[in-house]
């Protein structure tokens, strides 16, 4: 006869509980049937799935309807016999971390992880599988994008839209500011010679472009795309230095959104780190937007400031030289100024002003007809 | 046929590149060996008797002119000069050096061909009737399916460590050629009342130690929910197939042990979960894949040609199909030369093979779980200089169907797990039946060989089975009856103790002799059997013994 009987779950163990910041975790081993699972798990934020042998592929499927049919929405770790050409299948039914018992081998695993760039396959990683791609084009459908992406982690949206979804077609833009460290790093792992876009106002903190130097260096960027407004048009529309006092609209429009206008047609969709606790008209930031026609992809847009400190710690990335001083938000040096006491983040962006928004993000009059 | 685009490219590529990182990592210690013969196992290198073996996919069977020359440059360049053709439809090297198979595998990426899982506890190659696509007997072409197959199950994150092996077969025709009830999952396309077509879904067949016939656990499933219904079975597989032990541990097992009603409803309970996901096929990628599958045209509608030529003749009587295009035929390459080693092909005739396809049929041909090869599409008019062509190349032995067209299993002459010769049994039963002048009075039955009960020879569907064992050092050799491959699957009875490897062909004689005496006219030999029952064959078998 088979022997279909499940064997006891695990209780959960002190040590597991600390490591997880004091929620509930529970482990249990991947021969469990997910129904008997399910119940254990309820209230837990981290589930432990123990697998006996790397060979034994049960953890597997429990991953996938851990995820799929009992709703599990907490952290799930692959923890015992694995070896590191399992690192994608395990992250692709659902597993956030894996401890495997061999712990010298982080490289491989890492690289085991990022071995193929695209899938056949639906999963719990939300990688649009290769049959849907087909049929993506033309045009970009944000619904269904937005779907797809909806819960996934923001190192997998950033893959599938570099490698897959915009390969060979999209840019990074990024201020260099007090978060940006985060998206960079995951891009740098993923494709350090990804295009990353620079805004160079002339208006720029000289703590900036040390850390924009110094970031760059850390994380092995290869392909920074410094831009600058046109001379010319400058000197003829500020002349005296004063256009960020007297029309600081006039002032992001000369120094940001007409040069980027100028190089935006090369690609297809920019990937941007704003986030939705930003606030303002961030409140409502999706994953995936269109704007004056081209896509933006925003892979941190769920992220609060508590896990972007948590993945700088995590990282150990350098900060930005002004975040110390409490500057949460960095623009150009005439209107950014630190954070008061209770303020939003970019509460010092254009501080007094009816300003939240220098324009690169809006979409743009003329475009909206 | 199938094109590959830039993402089955790039994948198979990437795999190339993980295999010699695998590689590296074994010989620097990283991987243990233990780690290793899974992965390596699932790019198709086996360790074997005397050497590291190859087994490269051909998906469905199906190849083009310049993937057969790929197959003989491989077989010229890094083997001893030939190739094995397998029962599922792959083809195997027997002499490859460990650190040439990555080498292997680019020059194979060249010509959209990979090894990839061709081995392992798996999805494992699909495979199909070897005459889709051209058979006058079609529903529906079964390839474009068991190419959505193939993307679909290649490293799949949740069955790329299953209990054991899992193979699945798709026929399309009113006939199996395909063998669905001998494979973990079998498709057989049907049509409904409403005109539309679909799959009855057969699962839980196999051969091996526990030979058994798959059960239908569904009657028509809608070909856009193929994949969801696929991954249902698989999941409940995955759960609940038996890990302790390695002998009953294929999906077979599991649904004797539940019940085919109650695995069926397992599996229904998961699908309902799943079938209006993401896995639900758009009709327009359906579509694309079928484009890549269309019949060739064809200019004009010519008879087959009448011939004074008896060894022409003969082949076409024996070696050529009636082709749902009116103008063409298909024609099958017997690879079982009287005396030869069933199943092998030398890189001299797959270059010729290769020509053949190219000049006179439109560029395709197909391996069949007969060991041989077929040309698909052939033009009638085209008949008699494929069949010269073959002829000069030494593959135009007109016994397709015959006793003489023989499968075996590589055996003790290559393999770990053999406990038998195979080989040298077959070659010495084709070579004592073409002496006593039989193989034409007697005409179609089938003779199967294994060198061991894992049967990748399928003896237990053969009319007449052969199973080499090993009985205190010794090769014996069991005989079974009545197995059947196709529509008709049965597994064969054990008639009797073992025969000595040298009494075989003798014994197989008399077998056939006896029906020879005993049969109603123009009755088969499976249907004789059928009739009189084991009985009056058992003692011709063992008369001299």
């Amino acid at each position: 006869m088979l022997q279909l009987e499940r064997k006891p779950l695990a209780r959960e163990t002190a040590q597991n509980q600390i490591e997880a910041g004091g929620g509930h975790v529970v482990e249990i081993p991947g021969e469990s049937d997910w129904r008997d699972a399910a119940e254990q798990v309820r209230d837990a934020v981290q589930v432990d799935i123990r697998f006996s042998s790397f060979k034994d592929g049960r953890g597997f499927t429990l991953a996938t309807q851990l995820r799929e049919r009992a709703g599990f929405t907490g952290r799930l770790r692959a923890v015992g016999d694995l070896i590191p050409d399992q690192a994608r299948y395990l992250h692709r039914v659902g597993f956030d971390d894996v401890a495997p018992e061999r712990t010298d081998l982080a490289a491989d695993w890492a690289k085991a992880r990022a071995r193929f760039s695209h899938a056949y396959q639906p999963a719990q990683d939300k990688v649009t599988p290769i049959f849907r791609h087909r049929q993506a084009r033309p045009g970009d459908d944000l619904a269904a994008l937005n779907a797809r992406y909806r819960g996934a982690d923001a190192a997998d949206i950033l893959r599938d839209a570099i490698r897959n979804e915009w390969a060979g077609r999209i840019a990074v833009l990024s201020s260099f500011g007090a978060e940006a460290a985060v998206g960079l790093h995951m891009i740098a792992r993923i494709a350090p010679d990804t295009p990353v876009i620079f805004l160079d106002t002339g208006r720029l903190f000289a703590q900036t472009e040390q850390y924009q130097r110094a970031l760059t260096e850390t994380l092995g960027l290869t392909n920074i795309r410094m831009l600058r407004p046109d001379a010319g048009e400058a000197a003829a529309e500020d002349g005296d230095d004063r256009l960020w006092q007297r029309d600081p609209d006039a002032c992001c429009a000369l120094r940001k959104v007409r040069p980027l206008d100028k190089v935006i047609g090369e690609y297809d969709a920019l990937i941007t780190g704003r986030k939705r606790f930003h606030g303002g008209e961030r409140l409502a930031l999706p994953v995936v937007e269109r704007i004056n026609g081209r896509i933006r992809v925003n892979p941190l847009a769920s992220w609060d400031a508590e896990k972007v400190n948590a993945y700088f710690q995590r990282f150990d990335l350098p900060r930005h030289p002004l975040s110390d001083m409490g500057y949460a938000s960095i623009g150009c040096w005439p209107c950014t100024a630190p954070v008061q006491d209770d303020g939003d983040v970019r509460s010092g962006r254009w501080a007094g002003r009816n300003k939240t928004e220098c324009g690169i993000h809006t979409p743009s009059r003329i475009a909206a007809e | 046929m199938y094109k590959y685009d830039t993402y089955d490219h790039s994948l198979v590529r990437e795999r190339i590149d993980e295999f010699r990182d695998q590689v590296e990592r074994r010989l620097d210690g990283r991987l243990t060996e233990d780690q290793f013969k899974p992965l390596r196992l699932m790019n198709g290198v086996y360790l074997q008797l005397h050497a590291y073996m190859l087994r490269v996919a051909i998906p469905y069977g199906t190849l083009n002119g310049p993937q057969v020359r790929t197959l003989g440059h491989i077989a010229r360049t890094y083997d001893k000069g030939y190739g094995h053709f397998t029962t599922r439809t792959n083809i195997q090297y027997n002499w490859p050096k460990l650190v040439d198979i990555p080498d292997i595998l680019e020059d194979l990426a060249k010509v959209e061909m990979h090894a990839i899982q061709t081995s392992g506890n798996c999805i494992r190659n699909v495979t199909a009737d070897p005459f889709a696509g051209a058979a006058a007997d079609e529903i529906e072409d079964g390839r474009p399916w068991a190419e959505i197959i193939r993307q679909w199950s290649t490293f799949h994150p949740e069955f790329t460590f299953l209990p054991r092996k899992f193979k699945i077969a798709v026929n399309g025709a009113g006939e199996d050629r395909a063998g669905i009830r001998v494979h973990d999952i079998g498709l057989q396309i049907v049509r409904n009342a409403a005109g539309e077509t679909g799959f009855e879904v057969w699962v839980g067949g196999g051969q091996g130690r526990t030979p058994r016939l798959g059960r239908k656990i569904r009657d028509f499933l809608a070909p856009e929910d193929l994949l969801s219904y696929l991954t249902a079975i698989l999941r409940v597989y995955n759960q609940h197939g038996r890990r302790d032990n390695l002998y009953k541990a294929r999906i077979k097992i599991l649904v004797e042990a539940l019940g085919a009603g109650e695995f069926g409803r397992q599996t229904e309970e998961e699908w309902a979960h799943i079938r209006e996901g993401e896995l639900k096929l758009p009709a327009a990628e359906i579509a694309r894949i079928r484009a890549f599958f269309d019949a060739p045209p064809i200019a004009e509608a010519t008879a087959i040609p009448a011939t004074g030529r008896a060894d022409f003749a003969q082949w076409l009587r024996r070696n050529r199909r009636d082709h749902k295009v009116a103008g063409l035929s298909s024609v099958v390459i017997s690879l079982k030369p009287v005396g030869g080693a069933p199943g092998d092909i030398t890189a001299d005739q797959l270059d010729a093979v290769a020509g053949i396809a190219e000049r006179y049929g439109f560029d395709e041909v197909r391996a069949t779980p007969d060991q041989n090869l077929v040309l698909p599409h052939v033009r009638n008019a085209d008949l008699e200089a494929v069949f010269d062509a073959l002829a000069a190349a030494g593959l135009a032995t007109a016994n397709a169907g015959l006793a003489t067209d023989i499968v075996a299993c590589p055996g003790l002459d290559y393999c770990s797990l053999a406990n038998a010769r195979s080989i040298p049994i077959a070659q010495a039963i084709s070579s004592l039946i073409e002496a006593e002048g039989l193989a034409g009075d007697v005409g179609d039955v089938t003779i199967k060989i294994d060198g061991c009960i894992n049967a990748c020879g399928h003896h237990h569907v053969a009319h007449i089975g052969v199973l080499g064992v090993d009985k205190r050092g010794e090769e014996f050799y069991q005989i079974t009856l009545g197995g059947a491959f196709g529509t008709d699957a049965a597994i064969g009875n054990i008639v009797g103790k073992g025969l000595a490897g040298d009494d075989v062909p003798a014994a197989i004689v008399r077998l056939l002799r006896t029906y020879l005496e005993i049969r109603d006219e123009n009755e088969r030999f499976i249907d004789t059997l059928r009739r009189v029952g084991d009985e009056a064959f058992k003692e011709s078998i063992y008369v001299a013994a």
